[in-house]
């Protein structure tokens, strides 16, 4: 290392007018509003402020209904068979003015589950979704088996966990995912 | 008093700087290391065996969980090595997609290591330049396959989806914004004094002691041999793209950080040579309904971003899933230089030189 560099550290300074920059930057455009997250901030106020997902995250698995209300599950099984963790469990039955069999139980341990979307690619018939839920946390474990009949009958919308979510707007309703 | 007197210590299993479960026995003379040995396995799965009792299909979502910060590096080498064994040929959109996922994954693989190396050392500043790019790359990830992680990202015989509409668009936003930003870092690491200090010539191992333990990728090529995959086997779309194999001669920690630099810009070229020449088609190709293997043995190797990332697989007649199932992880095989680059070192060096290695304990243990 010459004297040169001793008496003038210019590795340091340009280290230094770096980080003197973006800090000067950041200090004088931050604001405490809720913004969403562009390329001044980085960092999204979390809780508070909703993230924005892409249309194809992999949430928790959701059943739909169609335009009559019935369950569009047909049970072929497709998605009991592929899904790399069998979490999910099927139990066929007949319904009076149903031609299709019907789901008497499905049930979805989502503990073990591991988003990767399988079951959604395996089903002819687009009966089930990955929603965009993602704050999956819950009290007890009963909370993370889902089905179809009992008292776990929440297949067909987010997990109830989703309303004790910090996200939740002024009036204490759920975000809408 | 002045007694000579060896003093063995731990370093892990849960030490900040080893990067997740690795545990090293050591035995210090003064601060210095006179036997260095590490020990793997607290986060054995059995990812091999499990893969065997899986079909084909199945089996992918085990290899995102093996190297968690380049999942997209092991999902390609796993659809690749049953393609292989198949004999299945992918149409050419989708080997285009593929490369462009892969080498966006092996930035954000090594600005995760660039962050986490540099914070070891003692430069906590970059790790946060580094994961504001990071995080730009796995919003791509989550927009194409819709996970950051553990992606899942391809399917046997080609893609599941298309690119998502605006994709082209965020993938040119970011390789407009990062060539600067790996100045940046640059900036802040290169010329620096203390960082000189802390990685010039610590943790030396030369090239015939790489090859004589199978090291690959940067530590092998800080060392001087020009061995990279995409061009001694090219795969995917690796044969038509343009770019350099970076290589430095001097084979310590500082050489290593300049070729995973270098890397990162050529990365940045090949993305921006996928996005320019995307060809138009379909992305799966025409597959049975169940995948069958005949009886056969292939070994696809990959240029994981931590080096040579290979899998064997055997088949048997009529087989829905593997009968043997190997990984060559490259974190596995780059671990055992640890001993030799840090036996008569400094301790605090040590740290310097797992982080050089660039270990993922998920593969090492798998």
């Amino acid at each position: 290392m010459s004297i040169l560099s001793t008496l003038f550290p210019y590795d340091i300074y340009k280290g230094l007018k770096l980080t003197g920059r973006y800090f000067g930057r950041n200090f004088f455009s931050a604001n405490r509003k809720k913004v969403r997250a562009n390329l001044k901030h980085i960092t999204v106020e979390y809780p508070e402020v909703p993230v924005h997902l892409a249309p194809r995250f992999r949430g928790r698995l959701q059943m739909l209904r169609d335009e009559q209300g019935e369950i569009k599950c047909i049970c072929c099984l497709a998605c009991e068979r592929i899904c790399p963790t069998q979490v999910i469990t099927i139990e066929k039955d007949k319904k009076e003015g149903r031609k299709l069999p019907f789901p008497k139980r499905y049930t979805f341990e989502m503990e073990r589950c591991i988003f990767c979307e399988f079951c959604v690619e395996a089903c002819a018939y687009d009966s089930i979704i990955l929603n965009h839920q993602f704050e999956l946390a819950a009290y007890n474990r009963e909370d993370f088996s889902h089905g179809t009949e009992g008292v776990f009958q929440n297949m067909f919308k987010p997990t109830p966990v989703g309303t004790f979510s910090v996200s939740a707007d002024d009036d204490g309703n759920a975000p809408h995912y | 008093m002045f007694k000579n007197e060896e003093l063995e210590i731990n370093l892990g299993p849960q030490h900040p700087s080893t990067h997740g479960v690795l545990r090293v026995k050591l035995r210090l003379d003064g601060e210095t290391v006179r036997h260095c040995y590490p020990v793997i396995g607290y986060l054995h799965r059995g990812v091999e065996k499990i893969c065997e009792n899986k079909t084909f299909f199945q089996g992918q979502v085990w290899t995102d969980r093996m190297d968690y910060v380049a999942a997209v590096s092991n999902n390609l080498g796993w659809a690749e090595a049953i393609e292989k064994l198949m004999g299945i040929s992918v149409p050419r959109r989708a080997k285009y997609i593929r490369t462009l996922l892969t080498e966006l994954n092996r930035i954000s693989s090594h600005l995760l290591w660039l962050g986490t190396h540099a914070m070891d050392i003692g430069a906590m500043t970059v790790f946060l330049y580094a994961f504001r790019e990071r995080e730009e790359i796995l919003d791509v990830f989550e927009s194409f396959c819709g996970a950051r992680l553990t992606t899942t990202a391809f399917r046997i015989g080609g893609l599941r989806d298309d690119v998502p509409p605006g994709f082209e668009a965020k993938v040119q936003a970011f390789l407009d914004r990062f060539l600067p930003c790996i100045d940046e870092y640059e900036d802040l690491l290169t010329e620096n004094r203390i960082w000189k200090k802390r990685t010039i010539g610590v943790a030396p191992i030369s090239a015939e002691e790489c090859l004589a333990m199978g090291v690959t990728g940067p530590v092998l090529r800080a060392a001087g041999v020009p061995y990279d995959i995409r061009k001694a086997f090219p795969y995917a779309a690796y044969d038509e793209m343009q770019f350099e194999v970076p290589t430095r001669m001097e084979a310590d920690t500082y050489a290593r950080y300049l070729v995973r630099l270098e890397e990162m810009r050529q990365s940045h070229r090949i993305v921006q040579q996928c996005l320019d020449g995307m060809p138009e088609g379909a992305v799966m190709a025409k597959l049975p309904k169940i995948l069958k293997s005949e009886v056969a043995e292939v070994y696809h190797p990959i240029e994981a971003p931590k080096g040579e990332l290979g899998y064997y697989l055997v088949g048997e007649k009529g087989g829905l899933n593997p009968y043997r199932f190997h990984v060559r992880g490259p974190s596995f095989v780059n671990l055992q230089a640890l001993p030799k680059m840090t036996e008569g070192k400094l301790l605090a060096d040590v740290i310097a030189a797992i982080g050089t290695l660039d270990v993922v304990l998920g593969e090492v243990d798998r």
